[in-house]
């Protein structure tokens, strides 16, 4: 098996594992744990992605001459440069607001806040 | 003659960008916040209708090849006019309710984040700026100030970051295959899983079907305000992007039709079912979405009507007495009140000649016989769901009482497009008066029998929205989605 293949797989299974963990876990800390999962997988496959073409980093040096054809892909790096960082700030929000939840159930069981009324 | 920067295309970006410097602004210097308020959301509501009326399409790249490409089309156009409109009457109605400057500074970052989600064309800008929708939703949903307010307000933006971390894969996979981002260049790919995975992300944000129902618990649980903002414009944002991928490829259409359907008749059930007036219109939402989904030479009108009627209805609900539907009967509304509560429930259950007639007959013509004809059963169920908010008797003018409760200006401005537009666009559908009557007589019909029934026997709908639920729901819709492409390949 190539090795980029292999790489795509365990992406994959990494998502697959991140969306169980969402849907099966209880406790609400460990369910933004595994949307984190998701989100590095994603991250991976578009480093992945960048990769197909070459491993050396995308920049030009000083004479402005290219030293082999074999470069990254520039754009999706750039592209999940900012999905990084959204991802952060996103995680650091929903820590803040857990924080507070913690209060009402310090085991953060989903099930506490749920409301029982009528859909 | 002109400076050379004062072009159209400089004019448009400087639209864009100036709601974020204002919301900057605005908490920096304050006593600046309300005519900043005003200023961007005139500009964004002057930019719809000249889009509109001008009925041109307005492309627009920024920074070359790779950059940031933009389109200002009509359907567009419709989507930045009710942002506008809305936002302004969520201004009009959360100065009364002494919003501060972090308030203010929300409520702009969320019209230049939509604006630019609206005018996007791919699917990373996209990205960036639904995600900025959700993070400012998120913290405007915070304003409850309850434990409820909380965990709803994590409920929402757990599930939208998943749902975007999928639509980021769906992302990828098209510059995998295309090398591009760009929308057209994903309806051009033949269908299949990284359209599915894209579809899923822009379904849950729209709120349809499955994949959306996360949206009526969040939509009756947040502040009166920022309901009247998530149900009239955030949820546009996912439901534009995915009218331009119908234009762009009509499979794809064909592809969400069931969909869009299925979410129309879960979202009246539940409406018909619920006992709570907020529940009500946050399922009716649910219901609508579909309908704007249905045609993309519709949709634009659609959402726009349905958007101004329904964040009327939703700024008037801080007046309601109480919210329960069952004690309806006897709670006496103002007049003014409850004018603007059956003008806005005509317009969603399609009476003429408010703008929402006009919008159903556009749809129905723009549909094929069969889906028309299920277009009108459907509309028999909507005037049923409104007929049961239009029961509340008039309050008898006390003249202290009618002193006392403020006259809902906010509403009455979005109230006034819904009637202006209707009489505007009533002579381009003359005929149907008497058809739009006997399913009003259809629905009366209906809402009384239903009423009996509900006097009988309990609420038996199950509960569809707790947490694992809603991601429950996505991965079904993604599977039906791919088994769908699936069985047409095969």
């Amino acid at each position: 098996m190539a090795p980029i293949r292999l790489l795509e797989l365990l992406i994959l299974l990494a998502v697959l594992a991140g969306f169980a963990g969402l849907l099966l876990r209880r406790n609400l800390f460990l369910k933004v744990l595994s949307m984190d999962v998701m989100g590095s997988a994603v991250v991976a496959l578009f480093v992945l992605l960048a990769a197909r073409s070459g491993l050396r980093s995308p920049i030009l040096p000083r004479s402005g001459e290219l030293l082999a054809g074999d470069y990254a892909d520039p754009i999706p790096q750039a592209v999940i440069l900012t999905a990084i960082v959204i991802g952060l700030s996103i995680q650091a929000l929903l820590l803040v607001v857990i924080t507070q939840m913690a209060r009402i159930d310090p085991s953060l069981n989903e099930a506490s806040f749920e409301a029982t009324d009528q859909p | 003659m002109t400076p050379s920067w004062i072009s159209p295309d400089s004019l448009l970006i400087a639209w864009l960008l100036v709601p974020y410097l204002a919301a900057f602004l605005a908490v920096l210097l304050p006593s600046l916040s309300h005519a900043l308020v005003v200023l961007c959301c005139g500009a964004t509501a002057w930019v719809g209708a000249a889009a509109l009326i001008t009925g041109t399409t307005r492309p627009l790249q920024l920074l070359g090849e790779f950059g940031v490409p933009l389109s200002l089309e009509p359907l567009a156009g419709w989507f930045v006019l009710l942002n506008g409109l809305v936002c302004l009457a969520v201004w009009i109605e959360a100065r009364r309710q002494g919003w501060d400057r972090t308030g203010w500074m929300l409520l702009l970052v969320l019209l230049g984040s939509l604006n630019t989600s609206f005018l996007t064309t791919d699917l990373i800008s996209l990205y960036v700026a639904l995600e900025v929708v959700g993070i400012t939703a998120f913290l405007l949903i915070l304003k409850g100030r309850s434990a409820n307010a909380t965990w709803i307000a994590l409920r929402y933006l757990l599930i939208g970051n998943t749902t975007m971390a999928i639509y980021l894969i769906g992302a990828g996979l098209v510059y995998a295959q295309a090398g591009s981002f760009a929308f057209a260049a994903l309806a051009q790919l033949p269908l299949g899983a990284p359209l599915v995975l894209v579809l899923v992300g822009l379904l849950t944000k729209a709120g349809v079907f499955l994949n959306g129902l996360w949206l009526p618990r969040t939509h009756a649980e947040a502040p009166a305000e920022v309901s009247a903002l998530l149900s009239g414009v955030v949820v546009g944002g996912g439901a534009l992007p995915l009218l331009r991928l119908e234009q762009l490829n009509p499979a794809i259409g064909e592809l969400l039709l069931p969909i869009a359907l299925a979410s129309a008749v879960l979202g009246l059930i539940y409406a018909l079912g619920v006992t709570d007036a907020k529940r009500l219109l946050a399922w009716s939402t649910l219901a609508q979405m579909g309908l704007v989904l249905l045609a993309p030479a519709a949709g634009g009108l659609m959402a726009f009507s349905h958007g101004v009627a329904k964040s009327g209805l939703f700024l008037t609900a801080r007046q309601w007495p109480s919210r329960s539907l069952e004690t309806w009967r006897q709670q006496p509304l103002a007049a003014p009140l409850l004018i603007t509560l059956l003008m806005g429930s005509c317009s969603i259950a399609g009476l003429a000649p408010l703008l929402g007639y006009a919008a159903k007959k556009q749809l129905e013509s723009a549909m094929p016989p069969a889906i028309a004809a299920a277009l009108l059963v459907l509309s028999v169920g909507s005037v049923a769901v409104y007929c049961r908010l239009c029961r509340a008797p008039l309050a008898a003018a006390s003249g202290s009482q009618a002193a006392s409760a403020a006259l809902p200006w906010g509403a009455w401005l979005l109230m006034l497009p819904l009637v202006g537009g209707g009489v505007l666009l009533l002579a381009e559908v003359k005929r149907g008066w008497l058809v739009s009557l006997v399913l009003l007589g259809l629905g009366l019909g209906l809402d009384q029998l239903l009423e009996r029934r509900r006097q009988h026997v309990g609420h038996g709908l199950p509960s569809l929205d707790r947490l694992p639920d809603l991601v429950g729901g996505l991965g079904l819709v993604g599977a039906g989605l791919l088994l769908s492409i699936g069985a047409e390949l095969g």
